[in-house]
């Protein structure tokens, strides 16, 4: 569906991109995650053909982008919030694109309706808040119906309430079986509405699987507690397995939850407490990527 | 092709600046023609000569199609309005090719509107002061003339403005380039004892395509074909320039 093979990408003395392949896959949400100046918003004004990458290929639906026809009518975007006349109403700057995009003015009025932004329609978007913009850019990019949708970082300058609209407006984009691609440096955003994920850093690829195999894969240590801690320590230690004690007569250890309930059980040791200590995306993202932004 | 066009077009009439254009060709070209008919004796005004100048100020629209060119592209990398531009047409050839048709027809209207301007000041007061009017193939010979040049100011301010992105750099590059460059250039070239290669200078051979002749300008034909391949150079670098840009 979108299919980015090799691309590198240098500005100047920056390296944006080194090499970055992955996929995204038909009818998925996927996230696509970096911390600010990974080489998101390359990759995707890649993808869109607005950068021309110094190696690799890009392509939506089989083609590069710029071979699409009607490309309005097959991919929308959300680039920046800015990329709109400060001086032109936002329902005339829809108007132009779906002019551009050969589409009826009647469409400009439906998806202003579909993101409640009909009351400001005629309102110059200088006076736009950066939510309504976001909003604006939303609508330009749904004018075409279009199987398939690029978002960089749309959530920006959402406040609670826009987010979840957000997040329920992708949710519905998908269930109508869309594609979306969808660019964030906020991961609580993406683990509640993507399926997979696709983690850069630096311009190159760290991880890309679904959401739950990520946080499987990065399923911290198993935690237990007993009256017992003493006896229960020694015998996890006999099976060879690394036990930290956490205090409060916790402890931690690097067996699955099942292998220690079975050893407790056999032994007859009394159990208060046994979990699975699983990370956050955002631990996991953070472990990942080193920690650290590139800016 | 035309959805592009229709895009431009509405693109023009979408924003307040274009306003301002009408409103200052109306006042130019009226206060141009008033100057004509105002300044001329009884019996210059019979001739066929008054009334092909007469019909010259219609050119002075030439210098906003120039700034609509000019405009008409750089707004587009000012305010990031091409990355929406180049998502609805990716080939970027193609925008170029409808901004060159949307600014070939606004410079026609740019141009018409001069040319009702002027006929709404010239005639009433002519008819007044009782004068009379020629009209005969030169007439509309000039003003066919002017319309065409109007349309090569609006072509080559789309050329310069693919040359250079910058909406600030270009209009102040331009309007420096004819009113300073192009003269110290005059001068250099007396120098050297090469005056005539003034003549070829963009601006005085697109002036000269207004047909008024004059010192130091080439005559009609060759103007317009100096005029043309100097928009043709432009633009053909300024395409390539554009394709090649990354917009980020």
């Amino acid at each position: 569906m979108i299919e980015v093979e090799g691309l590198s990408k240098r500005f100047g003395k920056t390296q944006a991109v080194a090499g970055l392949s992955f996929r995204v896959e038909p009818g998925t949400i996927t996230g696509f995650l970096g911390p600010n100046g990974a080489g998101k918003s390359t990759t995707l004004r890649s993808i869109l053909g607005l950068v021309h990458p110094d190696a690799g290929s890009t392509t939506v639906l089989g083609v590069p982008y710029r071979e699409l026809d009607r490309p309005l009518h097959r991919v929308g975007a959300v680039l920046e919030a800015s990329e709109v006349h400060p001086g032109r109403s936002g329902r005339n700057h829809l108007r132009v694109q779906a002019a551009a995009a050969g589409l009826p003015v009647s469409r400009v009025e439906e998806v202003l309706a579909l993101v409640e932004l009909s009351a400001a329609a005629k309102r110059r978007v200088k006076g736009y808040s950066l939510g309504m913009r976001q909003r604006l850019g939303l609508a330009t990019a749904l004018l075409g119906d279009p199987e398939v949708l690029v978002l960089d970082e749309p959530a920006n300058g959402l406040d609670p309430a826009g987010i979840r609209w957000l997040r329920d407006l992708l949710r519905s984009l998908a269930a109508e079986g869309r594609t979306i691609l969808v660019s964030s440096h906020v991961l609580s955003e993406v683990a509640q509405t993507a399926d997979r994920v696709v983690i850069i850093h630096r311009g190159a690829l760290i991880q890309q699987a679904s959401v739950a195999e990520v946080l499987a894969e990065a399923q911290g240590a198993t935690r237990v507690r007993s009256p017992d801690a003493q006896r229960l320590h020694e015998l996890l230690a006999a099976q060879g397995a690394t036990v930290t004690e956490v205090g409060d007569g916790a402890l931690a250890v690097d067996l699955a939850p099942e292998r220690v309930g079975e050893l407790a059980a056999a032994n007859g040791v009394v159990l208060h407490e046994l979990t699975v200590e699983s990370a956050t995306l955002e631990e996991v993202f953070l472990e990942l990527t080193g920690g650290g932004t590139t800016e | 092709m035309s959805a592009l066009v229709r895009a431009e077009l509405l693109k023009v009439r979408t924003t307040r600046g274009r306003w301002a254009s009408l409103i200052v060709i109306v006042l130019i070209t009226a206060i141009a023609a008033a100057g004509q008919v105002g300044s001329a004796t009884d019996e210059e005004r019979g001739t066929v000569e008054f009334m092909a100048d007469l019909v010259g100020s219609v050119g002075l629209s030439g210098l906003l199609a120039l700034i609509l060119g000019i405009t008409i592209v750089t707004t587009e990398f000012r305010h990031g309005t091409v990355t929406p531009t180049f998502l609805a047409a990716p080939r970027r050839e193609l925008v170029i090719a409808g901004k060159s048709i949307a600014t070939t027809i606004v410079a026609l209207g740019f141009a018409l509107l001069s040319l009702l301007i002027v006929a709404a000041v010239a005639f009433p007061w002519l008819t007044i002061v009782d004068a009379s009017t020629e009209f005969d193939g030169e007439v509309a010979t000039r003003l066919a003339q002017q319309f065409l040049a109007v349309v090569l100011s609006g072509l080559m301010g789309v050329a310069i403005g693919l040359v250079v992105h910058n909406q600030v750099a270009a209009l102040v590059g331009t309007l420096v380039w004819i009113f300073v460059v192009e003269n110290l250039l005059w001068g250099l070239f007396a120098l050297l004892d090469i005056d005539r290669a003034v003549e070829y200078l963009p601006f005085r051979a697109l002036d000269a395509t207004g047909g008024g002749g004059g010192d130091q300008t080439l005559s009609y034909g060759p103007a317009l074909v100096v005029s043309i391949v100097w928009i043709a150079l432009l633009a053909t670098a300024g395409t390539i320039r554009t394709r090649r840009r990354d917009i980020t």
